[in-house]
């Protein structure tokens, strides 16, 4: 019976559940979910994640191609990150171009952790050649926070990037690549991004799932290292105060902590 | 290439680095072939099948889903409730799987485009081919079942682990079916026959050699209750007396899996049993 | 689990397929034997003579509304003529994917079917039950609540309150007290108490 309650008035059934302070889930409304990191999965990428936040899933797998750098920033490459909601994580979602959501997700995601790389390392040889780092975030379940995801598994993806040393013959204009020679990519920063819903205008529940999130009145998400702040995004919806806001930033600053030294272990077992 | 401006768009050309790597250019495709004809890289036999993982319920949005592992294969499928046909005048009879089959950006060794490809059409059509006959279509008419594959890690033999994945996620979302679908892929170079290929066997199965020899692919679908096969799939030139071996190791090895799929279903219906029961 | 249960998978075979062995829901029949179709537990419903062999599955069955089901809906528009609705629940059995139904005008009542009009019928967000009708149209179901057990069972005041029934075509609002118009179902005293 409780299912087709929950069917009939979602809203009706979760307010029973937080009336007595616990989500349905079983989680109290400032409780994040386990997030486990897996790094390196996929042999046939130059770098791979696999992030899972509760039930969220998601992939990220880095494909170095080499290109030539734009004209106004000779130096530089390119990192180019992409998010994907296939239809398979979702009936939400139809097969066909991107929806408007992975679009807001993908620059969410880009601007996010565009701090994270010097593009300047990335390039070869001046106004020839850099290196291409195609980025992409695969959403294989959604169940809320996909962004969080997206972000941990983008860091962590980017720390085992190994790229070969790459020559370039300015006379021939030929690289010549050797691929037993490889070299991290230096990753400066590492944000973590935490989420949060706003239900019934008061309640702050972390973390949300799929579910709370479309019950939701206001959602908002707090990119931080665990010291500073590297982004607050929270598009319109109800109101918050500013005493709330601080609570979420705290959670999220601590859970940046626990996800950044999971990132590591994480990254650490794959290089051994 | 047209622009694509729904994506974040890199530089309009870039190539993989594999092309410019020092010292063997050009690696001649046959220059493997000798290697394989004696003994095979990851020191398998000829007619043994990869070790196949399987899993149910990993994605939990869908009705049913499904994870298959041919060790570096890695394939992920998820099954919806049936829904109305779009843009459907007439009442059809049957129910119509919908099947969209891709490929993981990062899942090739060379990068593959957002957009489904040819090659992908053709693999998701086969894959339909292959289920249809093991779905009970008549129990849901005028409505269609959405199955979506995706290639995580592409190391040879997808479609076959999407055939497998794709069977047993289909189950798992309560579809009715007559029988589970297993099945498993073959090459052909010369006179030997390779199980379940990798993917460096496969392209060296792909190419005509110069003495232009049997070569080729073949994938069968079997229902493993009736040994039945649902589809058989291939390409390359072969002749007859080879495809009818060929066959006959195939069906073999996808009844061996069979019980693998079985046993991975009873255990999510016994899970799912137990967890109900709390 | 106790250990009589007895889980199968699709392609199983179940029984011999004979006067005294029947093939039920969840199984077809083959070359004389019975096989299931579904992963879930075989039940042998025991008939006066012979015994009919079920499948159950373990979870939710994908199934799509047939003619005679009763289903749970939600008002989503009404019109002068018609009311649009969307299925949330074949019988017992929630769905994960909504499928759209239509209650026409000469479906609402039993009875005096000319003077029924819809507005003092349903509400928009109103949460009926209803039977399904033979199919006429491809894209949605037609339904029907021309049965004293059909009709709303659940519907909010104008307030936003929770409304009681208090007669066969009346709601009255717990809050304000004002009652409002609705093709009231005689709910079943069981579902009244968990909803």
């Amino acid at each position: 019976m409780a299912a087709q309650y929950k069917s009939i008035h979602p809203v009706k059934y979760y307010r029973d559940f937080l009336a007595q302070d616990v989500r349905p889930d079983g989680r109290t409304p400032d409780k994040t979910r386990t997030v486990t990191v897996n790094a390196n999965s996929i042999s046939t990428s130059d770098g791979s994640a696999t992030v899972r936040i509760g039930n969220t899933t998601v992939i990220c797998g880095i494909k170095a191609e080499l290109g030539k750098p734009k004209a106004d920033e000779p130096e530089s490459g390119f990192v180019v990150p992409n998010v994907e909601l296939p239809p398979l994580c979702s009936p939400c979602f139809r097969p066909g171009p991107p929806s408007e959501e992975a679009q807001v997700m993908t620059c969410f995601v880009a601007k996010a952790t565009s701090g994270m790389v010097d593009l300047k390392q990335l390039g070869i040889s001046l106004d020839n050649l850099a290196w291409v780092l195609h980025i992409d975030m695969i959403c294989l379940d959604y169940d809320g926070c996909v962004q969080d995801a997206c972000v941990i598994a983008l860091s962590t993806a980017l720390r085992t990037v190994k790229l070969p040393k790459v020559d370039y013959d300015e006379d021939t204009k030929t690289p010549t690549v050797h691929l037993n020679q490889r070299t991290s990519v230096d990753v400066k920063s590492s944000p973590v991004s935490t989420s949060f819903a706003v239900f019934d205008e008061e309640i702050i529940l972390s973390d949300p799932t799929a579910e709370e999130e479309s019950l939701s009145s206001a959602r908002l998400t707090v990119v931080t290292d665990g010291k500073s702040i590297f982004s607050v995004h929270k598009p319109g919806g109800s109101t918050l105060t500013e005493v709330q806001l601080q609570d979420c930033i705290s959670i999220a600053k601590e859970r940046a902590n626990l996800v950044n030294e999971m990132i590591r272990v994480a990254v650490g077992s794959v290089k051994r | 290439m047209p622009s694509d401006n729904r994506r974040i768009q890199g530089p309009e050309v870039s190539s993989p680095y594999c092309l410019f790597q020092s010292g063997n250019k050009n690696v001649d495709v046959h220059s493997g072939r000798s290697e394989v004809l004696s003994s095979r890289k990851d020191s398998r036999k000829f007619m043994e099948h990869r070790k196949i993982y399987l899993k149910t319920g990993v994605v939990s949005q869908a009705k049913g889903s499904a994870y298959v592992e041919f060790d570096n294969t890695k394939v992920i499928c998820s099954v919806f409730d049936p829904r109305e046909i779009p843009n459907r005048i007439e009442y059809s009879q049957h129910g119509e799987l919908f099947c969209v089959f891709k490929f993981a950006p990062f899942s090739c060794l060379t990068r593959r485009a957002h957009q489904q490809d040819a090659q992908e059409k053709e693999l998701s059509l086969c894959l339909k081919r292959a289920l249809e006959p093991a779905v009970c279509r008549h129990e849901f008419p005028n409505f269609q079942v959405d199955i979506y594959v995706m290639v995580l890690e592409n190391d040879g033999g997808s479609l076959a682990a999407a055939i497998t994945c794709a069977g047993l996620a289909l189950a798992d979302a309560h579809v009715p079916m007559y029988d589970l679908v297993t099945a498993a892929s073959l090459g052909v170079t010369g006179d030997k026959l390779l199980m379940d290929p990798v993917e460096e066997e496969e392209s060296l199965c792909q190419n005509p050699n110069k003495e232009n020899q049997n070569h080729g692919l073949i994938t069968v679908a079997l229902m493993g209750a009736h040994t039945q096969v649902t589809q058989m799939w291939q390409t390359g030139s072969m002749t007859a007396a080879c495809v009818s071996d060929a066959l006959t190791h195939l069906v073999q090895i996808c009844e061996e899996t069979y019980p693998i799929a079985q046993r991975c279903l009873v255990k999510s219906v016994v899970d799912t049993i137990s967890k109900k029961a709390q | 689990m106790n250990n009589e249960t007895l889980v199968c998978v699709p392609g199983q075979r179940l029984s011999i397929a004979d006067k005294s062995h029947l093939s039920g829901r969840g199984t077809y029949e083959r070359l004389g034997y019975i096989y299931a179709t579904l992963a879930g537990v075989v039940k042998v419903v025991k008939q006066d003579k012979a015994s009919l062999i079920e499948v159950r599955s373990s979870n939710e069955q994908s199934i799509v509304p047939a003619p005679g089901d009763i289903v749970t809906a939600k008002i989503t528009l009404v019109k002068q003529r018609f009311c649009k609705c969307i299925i949330k629940c074949i019988g017992d059995t929630v769905l994960s994917r909504p499928y759209r139904g239509m209650l026409r005008k000469e479906d609402v009542r039993a009875t005096e079917k000319d003077k029924v009009e819809m507005i003092k019928c349903f509400r928009p967000g109103d949460i009926i039950l209803a039977r399904v009708l033979p199919m006429t149209e491809v894209h949605s179901y037609q339904l029907s609540t021309a049965e004293d057990e059909l009709g709303v069972v659940l519907a909010d005041s104008e307030e936003g309150m929770s409304m009681v029934p208090v007669s066969w075509t009346e709601m009255q609002c717990p809050k304000t007290h004002i009652k409002e118009l609705r093709k009231v179902a005689k709910v079943l005293p069981e579902r009244l108490s968990t909803v």
